[in-house]
């Protein structure tokens, strides 16, 4: 992805609100036409971010720059970015077609002509012709959503921006939606910053994804980066069901867990470690029969089994802590609750990370 | 700071300087009162030579003062206590409960905020006539009522607005019957609602001239005294009371919504 | 819940069942007070008031033979100037105060923070002190050797004419007067407004008066006719005004009602003024009032 001319910079930016700093120093390039994601938790500034990036918030210090270009001081309706909120803040009093023409009709584009591209717009989204004068607040969930999508359109803006818009769409129509997002990107190739709270969304969308942690980008890269090396154990946690052992170094190789009384050999050893988090993923977590199946064994009982569509999930209790492990439908497990397991895992499958 | 910050606090600063001003025109009346209640001389002349509260000394010793005030707070009372009470119910219908016909019983209640008070003051004079009801203070907590509990359903109704419904059903799922929902949770979590309508009842009945004038007969609250005076000529006796009915009014209100906010912070701790 | 005796206990589970049969009603019936109250206290009233305009001029029964003779001579006199007075007059306060109210109202919504409470309650305080009160007031500022006049001779040597007894000043004291009622409703009303629907206009290239004019304006437009509607309304009903300030130079329509009945002791006719008065407002209110769905106003449902 370096190799993209970057469009949008971002360089050592701050923003404090009276004494709480929502945004810490961060150094960001998006390149043209990159989908990228923002993640993180609520209250970690990823929507400071996004509003700075608008330019519906300016930065207290720092230099954000389109193009080269330093448009710290550039307000927003001067920009050529457009954002989605996350209310999606559609104009109520407004149909679908004086929602998607409002940017055209604020640059006094003659109304035929305004028209047409709405309709464009609405055909490009999956919009029904007919919704054209149909009030806007009589539309379902996704019909304003992609409204409100092609209102950002309508702008024609360089770079589009996304203040997790799907957060409050039901499961199903967020999948389709996530998909419809993706082929927009890939039809019209701009620019697209997406924020969410949702790894799990910005993996199926993203080209790159940023992780933030209270006001602070911990860390970026691909999906495939930040699912399978993670740099630290709030990135692991991040992505969904995860085993997490605390560690420390025993002697030259080894690692000791003293809540478990074991020792495990290490993958890949960060320099100068001394002690912190094994991880290790669910699927890379087996079940086994024999010692010898896998270089790191634990022993523990069944404690409970959920059904999860294709895959099934166990919980296996080895002392205070819960392990999860996870099987293919057809490898079911036959044992009783309670019964002794083996876990196991090899070293390569598990990764060794700070806090 | 950036040039959209800059401009951004010249439109605040503009925004503070307006709203003050529009307070200090507000309350300009009130320190003219005032000023004119601090002076030892008979007549007013500004700027005051002789400060001095004898006018307020000689306002308190007056019998006459004392029945007005009784008059006064004797009325404001009852029509706090039943206007609650009316309006209490009212706002439930206006806001809580989703019923066929609401939406015309919520215009129909909030009519007599719209009517002209002076206008209302004579149809009410025109109507205890009809029944023949003679004119004292009683006949004027009814007038009273007539525009207050309008006023105050609607303030009721603010809160009820924000009342989840669900609070009620589940106290009741968990075995309360229904009086045991309305002490245990409906009227405590409604509660800063009904302490602002008890406010808003008590003080707009002790300011209230209008529906005064017409209906108390041979009893006269202060406001009716007030513009006695003010007609008759000046008395220094006019501004000490007016500044004494804008006293009370302040302390009551920031006093009351002083202890709304001591309450939830305690709650909140 | 330790007091629960067996009894309570077995039938609680009937309860549920019995739930949804009270919420029915629970509506209507709370409404029941209110609705009797209003009835007797200002459907019965102004019943009587028109009872009243149709009886014979100069008598105080109600139980005679109708007659239209009141209106008549409501239509033959001059009441027709004072009625333009009070209209105009309150037209020219219900403009001032949406002027001067607006921006108080998005100061209070977006940009005083957590003083907006202290300043609506320094707004409210003043609601409480009957109006006469507040317009001397503003005689002892206006007055020659009051607070103003007083204070420009003394310190600038300058003297002038008294303002009182003037149009302006009835104006001013209306505006005094009446301006919480077109405060609070419009605040109502800018409050109504998202702030992300104005970011995204901003965003979308609006400027800061498009803003304004696709946004802000038709989105806090219902609180904006309510506060309208209600300080019309009580201006044009508005007496002490014009009687304390204005000395009597201007006599509005309220002000020949109070005469009928008093001085002249003529009830039927100042009923009659006042049905033609109620007329003008009942219309002017179920007009505007018919299009509003208060929930949304009120409850921002």
């Amino acid at each position: 992805m370096t190799t993209r001319s970057p469009v949008i910079e971002l360089r050592q930016i701050t923003k404090t609100f009276g004494n709480f700093t929502a945004v810490h120093s961060i150094d960001l390039s998006i390149g043209e036409g990159e989908f990228f994601t923002i993640v993180g938790p609520s209250g970690s500034g990823k929507t400071t971010v996004l509003r700075m990036l608008a330019g519906l918030e300016s930065p207290t210090s720092g230099d954000i720059l389109l193009r080269g270009q330093r448009i710290n001081d550039v307000p927003a309706n001067r920009r050529p970015t457009c954002m989605v909120f996350q209310s999606l803040a559609l104009f109520p009093h407004r149909t679908v077609g004086q929602n998607i023409e409002f940017p055209l009709k604020i640059r006094d584009v003659p109304p035929a002509e305004r028209r047409q591209r709405a309709l464009q717009l609405m055909a490009q989204l999956r919009l029904p012709e007919d919704y054209y004068g149909k009030n806007v607040t009589k539309c379902s969930g996704g019909e304003r959503q992609r409204v409100a999508l092609a209102r950002a359109l309508a702008y024609n803006p360089d770079t589009l921006f996304f203040d997790e818009p799907l957060s409050a769409i039901d499961y199903k129509l967020r999948k389709t939606l996530e998909k419809e997002l993706k082929d927009i990107h890939r039809e019209t190739g701009k620019t697209f910053i997406y924020i969410t709270h949702s790894l799990e969304e910005a993996m199926v969308m993203s080209d790159r994804i940023g992780v933030m942690r209270s006001g602070r980008l911990v860390q970026v890269g691909t999906p495939n980066e930040i699912y399978t090396s993670p740099n630290s154990k709030f990135v692991s946690e991040f992505i969904g069901d995860v085993n997490i052992i605390p560690v420390r170094l025993n002697g030259g190789s080894k690692l000791q867990s003293d809540d478990l009384g074991a020792e495990f050999t290490a993958p890949g050893m960060p320099s100068g470690f001394s002690a912190g988090h094994l991880v290790v993923r669910p699927e890379s977590l087996r079940i086994i029969d024999r010692r010898e199946d896998a270089e790191n064994v634990l022993t523990g009982k069944l404690y409970n089994e959920y059904a999860l569509g294709s895959r099934i999930q166990y919980q296996v209790r080895v002392g205070e802590q819960v392990f999860i492990v996870e099987r293919l439908r057809q490898q079911a497990l036959n044992k009783q609750r309670d019964s002794e397991v083996m876990i196991g895992w090899n070293a390569r499958d598990s990764i060794l990370v700070g806090d | 700071m950036s040039p959209a910050e800059r401009s951004q606090r010249w439109r605040a600063a503009l925004l503070w300087a307006w709203a003050l001003s529009v307070v200090v025109f507000m309350y300009l009346p009130a320190v003219c009162l005032l000023l004119a209640s601090s002076t030892s001389s008979r007549y007013f002349i500004f700027p005051i030579t002789r400060w001095g509260f004898d006018w307020w000394q000689k306002t308190f010793d007056s019998i006459q003062i004392h029945e007005l005030f009784k008059t006064s707070i004797s009325i404001a009372l009852l029509v706090t206590v039943i206007a609650v009470t009316i309006a209490f119910f009212g706002a439930l219908a206006f806001a809580r409960y989703d019923w066929k016909g609401r939406s015309l019983y919520q215009k129909i209640v909030l009519l007599p905020i719209f009517f002209p008070q002076s206008v209302l003051g004579l149809a009410l004079l025109l109507w205890f006539n009809a029944l023949g009801l003679p004119l004292s203070w009683k006949t004027a907590v009814f007038a009273h009522l007539v525009w207050i509990v309008p006023v105050v359903t609607l303030v009721i109704s603010i809160q009820v607005y924000s009342f989840d419904p669900a609070l009620e059903e589940a106290a009741f799922d968990l075995g309360a019957t229904r009086w045991q929902v309305m002490k245990e949770v409906t009227l405590p979590v409604l509660f800063p609602g009904i302490f602002s309508g008890c406010l808003f009842a008590f003080l707009l009945s002790w300011g209230n001239f209008p529906l005064s004038l017409f209906t108390t007969g041979a009893d006269t609250t202060v406001p009716e005294y007030l513009y006695a005076k003010m007609v008759a000529g000046y008395t220094p006796g006019v501004p000490v009371l007016g500044t004494v009915s804008t006293i009370t009014a302040a302390i009551l209100l920031l006093g009351g919504y002083g202890l709304i906010v001591l309450r939830r912070r305690a709650r909140l701790k | 819940m330790a007091e629960v005796s067996a009894q309570d206990a077995i039938a609680a589970p009937a309860r549920p069942a019995k739930a949804p049969v009270w919420r029915l009603r629970a509506g209507p019936a709370n409404a029941v007070p209110i609705i009797l109250f209003l009835l007797i206290g200002f459907a019965a009233p102004l019943a009587a008031v028109i009872g009243y305009s149709v009886m014979p001029p100069r008598t105080f029964s109600l139980w005679q033979a109708p007659t239209l003779d009141n209106y008549e001579s409501v239509f033959n006199s001059t009441s027709y100037i004072s009625f333009l007075w009070s209209l105009g007059l309150a037209a020219v306060t219900v403009l001032l105060l949406a002027l001067i109210c607006y921006p108080v109202a998005y100061g209070l919504t977006r940009v005083f923070g957590r003083w907006a409470t202290l300043l609506t309650l320094l707004f409210t305080i003043p609601l409480f002190v009957s109006e006469n009160v507040r317009l001397y007031g503003w005689i002892l500022f206006f007055i020659k050797n009051g607070v103003l006049l007083g204070t420009l001779k003394s310190w600038f040597g300058v003297e002038l004419e008294s303002w009182l007894f003037t149009e302006g000043i009835i104006v001013l004291g209306m505006v005094y007067v009446y301006l919480p009622f077109m405060l609070f409703p419009m605040t109502l009303g800018v409050s109504m407004v998202p702030t992300e629907t104005r970011d995204a206009a901003f965003d979308l290239g609006a400027t800061r008066w498009q803003v304004f004019k696709e946004v802000d304006l038709p989105l806090s437009m219902p609180g904006i006719i309510i506060g309208f509607l209600l300080s019309f309304v009580l201006a044009v009903g508005a007496i002490a005004e014009a009687k304390v300030l204005g000395g009597q130079q201007v006599i509005p329509i309220t002000h020949d009602i109070e005469i009928a009945f008093t001085y002249a002791q003529n009830w039927p006719l100042g009923s009659a003024l006042a049905v033609l008065l109620m007329l003008v407002v009942g219309a002017l209110v179920l007009l505007v009032l018919r299009r509003f769905d208060l929930d949304i106003i009120l409850g921002r449902r």
